[in-house]
């Protein structure tokens, strides 16, 4: 009697994925109790919270919702060869499997939590290696002669109630995507963000890069709420045991 | 059980738009092909990052005991999953589908390297589930 209950609540649980497969926010609790939000695989609802000075309010814990969002832009003839070796070879070289961080725009499938206040934005990752973004809004620009940086040098400025973020002065060493997408020290991100309501972030991103890609490319990417779950630690680091044993083929 | 157990491979398959095994490629890691299914004892199980790793020891046909040791997911991943540190300890008997490693080589302390697809305690419940073996692509 106890294996028909459990096989009627597996099915249960796939039918319920089932209808909130648009908004997967239940993706991580298969089986166990997990976070109540992504329990019901929906976004908490409301109007968007508000700054003192009327702007949105971005703060929050927000995981992904579309991870594979970026699609496949435009690559140079260098940029393609170096996308198929990367394919040939099982994605081997990753520099995330190495515990480097992802750079951006690439995420991991873990949530990241942005804290606002009125001249800075800061997004902190969870993983898979913590990193964070400094999004300066006190109307400066890009620093001089910028070193390569693995998350890039970010100004912002408001258009209505949109946040646009501005970033370059990437290194070459990280990719746009686990698969290997490439990008140079010319790649230059344009990010749009926007709180439609209490529950929903949607990110409008431009890829720009000269040297990777032969047009500009862009894709939305959304995320949902947490408001029960807080960012975990996550030291990749500690028991990194997969380096040496990365093969490929 | 057997239906459980399809559901939950079922169940899986609807989680495979999210990559839960971020950190790496499973593929230049594991070898899909190469599936194993062992009975045996937890003997440890280490709760780090950036995959959670269990141990379980298991008696060959000649009774000599070898020991495995899984890859399983990130911590944070198991936990939003619902387990915690404490959904599986040293001495529980569980049986574990998975994936050999694609190099052969052992770990460091000669535990044999495999990745967890699915590990079932003696009761019929299911921990850990969900790792990208759920989804392995030779290919990719």
């Amino acid at each position: 009697m106890k294996k028909h209950y459990l096989v009627l609540a597996v099915i249960a649980l796939a039918l319920a994925t089932l209808a909130t497969a648009q908004d997967p926010g239940g993706k991580f609790g298969p089986v166990g109790p997990g976070p109540a939000t992504q329990r019901k695989g929906t976004a908490p609802q409301g109007p968007t919270p508000k700054m003192p000075d009327g702007k949105p309010d971005f703060s929050g814990v927000w995981s992904p919702t579309n991870f594979f969002a970026m699609g496949q832009p435009s690559l140079t003839p260098w940029a393609d060869a170096l996308y198929k070796e990367r394919r040939a070879n099982l994605s081997k070289d990753d520099p995330e499997g190495n515990c480097l961080p992802a750079g951006v725009p690439r995420i991991s499938p873990f949530p990241m939590k942005l804290v606002q206040t009125p001249t800075l934005v800061i997004m902190l990752e969870e993983g898979n290696v913590h990193s964070y973004r400094q999004f300066f809004l006190d109307g400066r620009g890009h620093a001089k002669d910028l070193d390569p940086l693995w998350m890039g040098d970010s100004v912002a400025k408001w258009d209505g109630d949109t946040l646009i973020v501005d970033t370059i002065g990437f290194n070459d060493k990280t990719w746009l995507n686990g698969q290997g997408l490439p990008h140079s020290d010319q790649l230059h991100v344009i990010e749009r963000y926007q709180r439609p309501d209490l529950g929903h972030l949607s990110v409008d991103i431009t890829l720009d890069d000269p040297k990777a890609l032969t047009k500009p490319h862009s894709f939305n990417r959304a995320y949902s709420l947490l408001t029960d779950w807080e960012i975990h630690e996550y030291v990749c680091n500690e028991f990194n045991v997969d380096a040496e044993h990365l093969v490929g083929k | 059980m057997k239906l459980g157990l399809a559901m939950a491979v079922m169940f899986g398959s609807l989680c495979s738009s999210v990559p839960l095994l971020a950190h790496h490629s499973f593929a230049a890691e594991y070898d899909s092909r190469k599936t194993i299914t062992v009975h045996g004892v937890v003997q440890k199980v280490a709760w780090v990052n950036p995959h959670a790793y269990v141990w379980v020891d298991v008696k060959d046909e000649n009774g000599k005991v070898v020991t495995y040791a899984f890859e399983s997911l990130s911590p944070n991943a198991l936990m939003r999953g619902g387990w915690t540190r404490n959904s599986l300890k040293a001495g529980d008997e569980v049986t574990v589908d998975g994936y050999l490693a694609k190099d052969g080589k052992a770990l460091a302390d000669g535990s044999i390297h495999a990745n967890s697809k699915l590990i079932t305690m003696a009761d019929g419940r299911k921990v850990f589930v969900g790792s990208s073996g759920d989804t392995a692509d030779p290919t990719k």
